[in-house]
């Protein structure tokens, strides 16, 4: 995950009227709030779990709307508020409400980072994705497999994903290679991904079989083994640097979790821009859990797999739109 | 379906005594449902369900649940039908009349994992019509519940073949119509609508049952068909399933029921998918609970 801190320094912060217009299209609150919360929800917490998604693409359905209440109320405290109306209030009217919402945000995604973060996600890879792209690329003479990691934070993303496809090799990649670009803004978090030592938070869903086949204890911690370490390759990138953007080439699958939402529109627009040219006609891109692309671009298809949802990339047509 | 495979399901459905014969509660509910709003008396409805306890303890459960919008406790059916009224109580009564259909015993498909599947559509089908302004959402409600009848008569008439064919579609990861197909010549649609004949749903109800595999397929109610096609298509992609995982991907907007349901809904060209997904996996919580509560009751 990129550090929001620093990337608002190299993106264009979301413009006021961008909130303002996202405020407009909130919709009135429906259905009912989830186990565990007594009584409808708060029209606010609506308000506000509605202006995320409209600015930041991440959506929290009824049932987690009791875990974004905890995040602001956590917010709230920090900034001494006293009800989700005048947090509300702070998020849309203030001049200071897009610092606010990042704040807000980086609540939302804290904790997210571990090995095996999104099992739905990870066995669709593995069941039906990567099949279908090995069918396709069957005709190509290069038998090679290229995946992106952008936002890969302190690296539990790109080892999972080297872990998963060494796992296929005797199997459905057997006499194919492939090699995993793991790319993040910030160089602390880079630094810790080539270290490739992690504690017990980051590797509580780790499975004794990929702990003992994939880790070596250092200590108290575990460290990613040599042998899925290299086919990960990891440098700084900017997603909103077009030079940088531009040199990443022949890519079949694009995994970009929880970073776009720091975006406002017209950069994430860029951004999807790029990924668009980056990856191979058949290429996939992968959002965080509830994140959507809605309103930022028709030049990806949503696609359901089991339990989990992906982007496929259109054919563009002559006339310059794309094709379902 | 052959015309001798139709004459054997119709044999073997004549024989059973116990299904696939309405719920004697619900034929009745089912005639009201299609009275002008002027006409319906709640008090006729809940004397109606009172007269099977079981069912309507059932109700009672049910209208308690956050899923139908209740915040405070009702102790009576009288009391679930003035908050809920006469359109959502129906709509559990029928949803606790589905649930009294299924046989007991040992089956390959779990019962509680069919109801789920059912009651999960229905929510969808509900809050889908709602959010593309789709005709009445109570009805496509009860489409979504009952769209799957015909798996239910399967289960029922050819115990042993059903097995089978459940097998083969959990084994290869692959829907169940397309499993039936394969093994038994005919789907539950082919058998389901046998089962609305019989049963004499109303035409719109018995569209949905015959080709919610194929929307272009319907005649007259083409519309509450393909709504109904694509929400069990995200039902089962996203967790409603039938206790095993279709292994493919799918994209609803090159389903024949995108096309169709396009034609009576513009809007849904624009409409946002990936938000509607989300919203679904707020009730998953809710209907696992829920089933859990009231089965077997």
């Amino acid at each position: 995950m990129l550090d929001p801190a620093s990337l608002t320094a190299t993106s264009k912060p979301a413009a006021t009227p961008l909130v303002r217009n996202a405020v407009r299209m909130i919709t009135a609150p429906q259905m009912r709030p989830g186990t565990g919360v007594v009584g409808p929800p708060e029209p606010d917490l609506v308000r506000i779990r509605d202006l995320i998604y409209q600015v930041a693409g991440i959506f929290h359905p009824e049932n987690k709307l009791c875990l974004l209440q905890e995040r602001c109320n956590r917010r709230m405290k920090e900034i001494q508020i006293a009800t989700l109306r005048e947090y509300c209030e702070c998020l849309i009217l203030r001049p200071a409400g897009q610092a606010e919402l990042i704040a807000l945000l980086n609540e939302i995604t804290i904790g997210e980072t571990c090995f095996f973060r999104n099992q739905p996600h990870l066995d669709a890879l593995r069941q039906i994705v990567i099949p279908r792209i090995l069918e396709t690329k069957a005709k190509f003479p290069f038998r090679r497999l290229r995946l992106w990691s952008a936002g890969c934070s302190t690296g539990e993303e790109p080892y999972t994903l080297s872990m998963l496809l060494m796992e296929e090799t005797s199997r459905r990649l057997k006499d194919w290679t492939f090699e995993i670009l793991a790319t993040d803004l910030n160089e602390r978090s880079l630094v810790h991904a080539r270290n490739a030592v992690y504690g017990s938070y980051s590797t509580r869903n780790l499975t004794a079989y990929y702990r003992l086949k994939y880790f070596i204890p250092v200590g108290e911690q575990l460290q990613v083994n040599p042998a899925a370490r290299a086919s990960v390759t990891f440098s700084r990138i900017n997603l909103s640097d077009d030079a940088r953007m531009t040199f990443m080439r022949s890519i079949d699958i694009v995994f970009c979790c929880n970073v776009l939402i720091y975006f406002d529109l017209a950069s994430k627009r860029r951004v999807i821009q790029h990924f668009y040219n980056n990856l191979l006609p058949h290429g996939y891109l992968f959002l965080g859990h509830s994140e959507s692309l809605y309103g930022v671009s028709d030049d990806f298809r949503l696609v359901h797999l089991p339990g989990a949802t992906a982007y496929v990339k259109t054919e563009r047509t002559p006339a310059g739109g794309s094709s379902i | 379906m052959t015309t001798a495979t139709k004459q054997v399901l119709m044999e073997r459905m004549e024989g059973l005594r116990q299904i696939p014969a309405i719920p004697a509660v619900l034929t009745p509910l089912l005639r009201y449902r299609q009275q002008p709003a002027e006409q319906l008396d709640a008090h006729k409805v809940t004397d109606l369900l009172a007269q099977d306890k079981a069912l309507a303890a059932q109700c009672l459960q049910m209208a308690n649940s956050p899923l139908f919008g209740r915040w405070r406790r009702v102790d009576s059916l009288r009391g679930a039908a003035v908050s809920l009224g006469f359109h959502h109580l129906s709509d559990i009564a029928m949803s606790c009349g589905v649930l009294n259909l299924l046989p007991g015993g040992t089956s390959e498909l779990d019962p509680i994992v069919f109801w789920e599947h059912s009651l999960g559509c229905a929510l969808v089908c509900r809050h889908f019509a709602r959010k593309i302004n789709f005709g009445d959402p109570s009805k496509a409600y009860l489409a979504g519940l009952l769209h799957d009848l015909g798996i239910i008569v399967n289960l029922w008439v050819l115990p042993k073949e059903f097995r089978g064919t459940y097998e083969l579609a959990r084994r290869e990861g692959i829907p169940l119509h397309e499993a039936e197909q394969k093994s038994l010549g005919f789907t539950h649609c082919d058998s389901g609508q046998l089962l609305a004949e019989h049963w004499e749903l109303s035409p719109e109800l018995a569209e949905v049952v015959t080709h919610h595999h194929n929307p272009p397929g319907s005649l007259n109610h083409t519309g509450l068909v393909a709504l109904v096609q694509l929400a069990d298509l995200l039902c089962r992609m996203r967790g409603f399933n039938y206790g095993y995982i279709e292994e493919r991907q799918v994209n609803l907007l090159e389903e024949s029921g995108f096309a169709v349901l396009a034609q009576h809904c513009p809007s849904l060209r624009e409409f946002d998918w990936a938000r509607l997904t989300f919203e679904m996996d707020s009730y998953m919580d809710d209907v696992h609970s829920l089933v859990r509560a009231i089965y077997p009751s």
